[in-house]
């Protein structure tokens, strides 16, 4: 559904449409406004989740694979995509700047769900070596931008740009007590390091991370800012693909039905 | 007709209900028999791997040393080998690794080999889960994945206080690593949730939210719709002060952790190169032949031609292939051996074609010999001895030819 082109507006318009946001349907109740966003909730998680998954995987999952060069330019794409979907679905259709903030608490639930579960009670891994990655502040400044800039385009540059360095500074200070170095076996490592090696994952031994690979070093100590800035590069990017998602898969199919109204 | 359906629809929910609360049986194996057969025989070789114990309280320590070669005739199919990874495979962190040395010296991270390469390997772990485990050692590959050797079961006992893996930071402070950093991780995902869920309460219960559509369908997507009462300036003014309040947090915790935890590394990337395994002069060659495997028998058979380059009689111990050790058979002995004939010590300067014969129902039962395969090969290790004691490690291979195929 695209959005139509109107001709100047009028007060008599205006009044109308006033009109039809207060109008009150006998067959469209709040009732059915509670269907929606509870088990939506549900669709959304694990689409969120699933695509962190596909994208970000391994780099989402152990404390040590939360290095400061892969994890700050993978993760923020893989998880601004769904919520840039909802974000245009939820502005297009009730103009509310929710789509991210809503993703995001749904995302975060889920894994945690699936962390506690699958990897804590069956697995038998610490949750202090698998917890997930926190996005609530950075879908927080997603939707701020959209409801400031009520532009997509301008959502995506500044948007997600700010959404990756968000990301990132939100969860190194969660990150921080992983970094303390331990003299382990002879050598100075990180705490996350140790636990890498320590606690035994099924064929995901730590030397297959790619972690300091590549020129990037030659920016020494900022090796992690360099990596943001491109994350916060493939954030914009990744905007698009869920831009895409939501205006192609998610609202196309219906569209003809959202029409009648 | 609807009330039947509707049993029918209950009692099937009652099954599936059932079958999910019912717990999964534990794995007793890792798939190690579902690699390819010439995978297994052809790519690393364990020996000598024993387990210091069958039953470890939680924390308790149990030791896994042994030997691994990389094998020269490493399949050309896969990477070349050259960063490895020794640690253990168990279901899940059942144990944990405390210590682990490579050729004697520590190595806590990937290694740098290459075919030939000889790794004896310790490895120090602790009971960490209450159970009955499957725990082997790996040899993992960059590029080709992991190769499994001999697995043993281990039971794990519960400790009076559990399990605990504290360590001591470079800071002077202790830290226990199942737990390390969760208050953290715990406080500042709530903090972020109460906000996230204020933030979508604010737009959720004052407003509707399906009816705002026949409006939202009218306008240019480019508008708050303020001037329908869409989005008023009251929500501008809450949601910029929301957004300060998270700007606000998200520099504080900044702060916070920059005092909180002064000292901070990357994380490490280093390689090591191990030290050569202390291993005896080269005495012995040996090359292989001739490869024959009868199904109905179960017997796999192949001519060795060994050379005795060395100053000493020398005979064969053992014959070692993916994670099984076939000692040679001695008279009236049982059990898992080769025979190898004439048995006789090589003399000094001596090549000697010997034949050897290996009848075991493992060679099916692991998959070891598969009968129509494409690359159909014996790969292995020979363990000879000199009478000093002295002993070398020679890789032979032969293609096999099933008899029914011949």
């Amino acid at each position: 559904m695209s959005a139509t082109a109107l001709a100047p507006e009028s007060e008599e318009r205006t009044q109308a449409l006033r009109k039809l946001l207060n109008r009150r349907y006998t067959f469209i109740d709040r009732k059915w406004d509670i269907v929606f966003w509870v088990t939506a909730a549900f669709v959304v998680a694990a689409a969120a989740d699933i695509t962190k998954l596909l994208f970000a995987g391994d780099w989402d999952f152990w404390t040590d694979w939360k290095d400061r060069q892969w994890w700050p330019m993978v993760t923020p794409f893989a998880v601004i995509i769904i919520p840039s979907a909802l974000q245009y679905i939820q502005w297009l259709a009730w103009r509310m700047p929710t789509g991210a903030v809503y993703t995001a608490i749904s995302m975060t639930i889920a894994s945690w769900i699936g962390r506690i579960f699958n990897w804590d009670m069956f697995g038998g891994f610490p949750l202090a070596f698998v917890w997930p990655v926190m996005i609530l502040a950075a879908a927080i400044w997603l939707d701020w931008v959209l409801l400031k800039t009520k532009s997509f385009v301008l959502t995506s540059l500044i948007g997600a740009f700010g959404f990756a360095l968000i990301l990132w500074f939100t969860n190194y200070t969660v990150l921080a007590p992983y970094l303390q170095p331990i003299d382990w076996m002879g050598l100075h490592v990180t705490v996350a390091d140790v636990q890498g090696i320590e606690y035994v994952r099924g064929q995901t031994p730590e030397y297959l991370r790619m972690i300091e690979h590549g020129s990037l070093r030659t920016f020494l100590g900022e090796t992690q800012y360099v990596s943001l800035a491109f994350g916060a590069t493939l954030a914009v990017a990744g905007y698009w693909v869920g831009q895409a998602i939501g205006r192609g898969l998610a609202i196309w199919p219906i569209g003809r039905f959202i029409k009648r109204f | 007709m609807r009330s039947k359906l509707k049993y029918i629809g209950a009692v099937l929910a009652a099954a599936v209900a059932v079958v999910l609360a019912l717990p999964p049986a534990p794995a007793s194996a890792h798939g190690e028999t579902a690699q390819e057969a010439f995978l297994r025989m052809g790519t690393v070789a364990f020996w000598d791997v024993k387990y210091s114990a069958e039953k470890v309280a939680q924390g308790e320590e149990l030791t896994i040393t042994g030997t691994a070669k990389i094998l020269e005739t490493y399949p050309e199919q896969l990477a070349e080998p050259k960063l490895g990874f020794i640690g253990v495979i168990a279901p899940g962190p059942t144990v944990v690794i405390k210590e682990r040395t490579v050729n004697g010296a520590p190595a806590p991270m990937a290694i740098e080999i290459e075919k030939g390469g000889v790794y004896q390997f310790k490895m120090v772990l602790q009971g960490r889960r209450v159970g009955h485990w499957h725990v082997h050692p790996i040899f993992g590959i960059h590029g080709a994945g992991s190769l499994i050797g001999p697995g043993q079961y281990v039971d794990v006992t519960e400790s009076a206080g559990g399990f605990t893996n504290e360590v001591k930071l470079l800071s002077g402070k202790t830290a226990d690593l199942e737990n390390i950093g969760m208050g953290g991780v715990t406080f500042w995902n709530v903090i972020w949730l109460v906000i996230g869920f204020a933030w979508l309460l604010y737009w959720i219960v004052p407003k509707p939210t399906v009816t705002r559509l026949p409006v939202t369908s009218q306008i240019p997507l480019n508008t708050d719709g303020g001037a329908y009462g869409l989005i008023t300036k009251k929500d501008h003014r809450v949601m910029n002060i929301m957004m300060g309040a998270t700007i606000a947090l998200v520099v504080g915790g900044m702060v916070w952790q920059a005092q909180a935890y002064p000292d901070k590394m990357p994380q490490q990337v280093l390689h090591f190169a191990p030290e050569d395994a202390v291993v005896d002069a080269k005495f012995v060659t040996a090359d292989a032949s001739d490869g024959a495997f009868d199904p109905a028998t179960d017997t796999v058979t192949a001519k060795v031609k060994v050379t005795n380059t060395g100053t000493s009689p020398a005979s064969v111990e053992s014959f070692m292939t993916s994670t099984l050790t076939f000692p040679v058979a001695e008279a009236g002995s049982e059990g898992r051996s080769v025979q190898i004939s004439p048995a006789t010590p090589i003399a000094p300067g001596e090549t000697r074609e010997l034949t050897m014969s290996i009848t075991d129902e493992v060679w099916a039962k692991e998959r070891l010999m598969p009968v129509g395969e494409s690359r159909m090969q014996l790969t292995g290790v020979l363990r000879l001895q000199d009478e000093a004691g002295h002993e070398n490690f020679v890789t032979i291979q032969s293609f096999v030819t099933p008899s029914a195929m011949a």
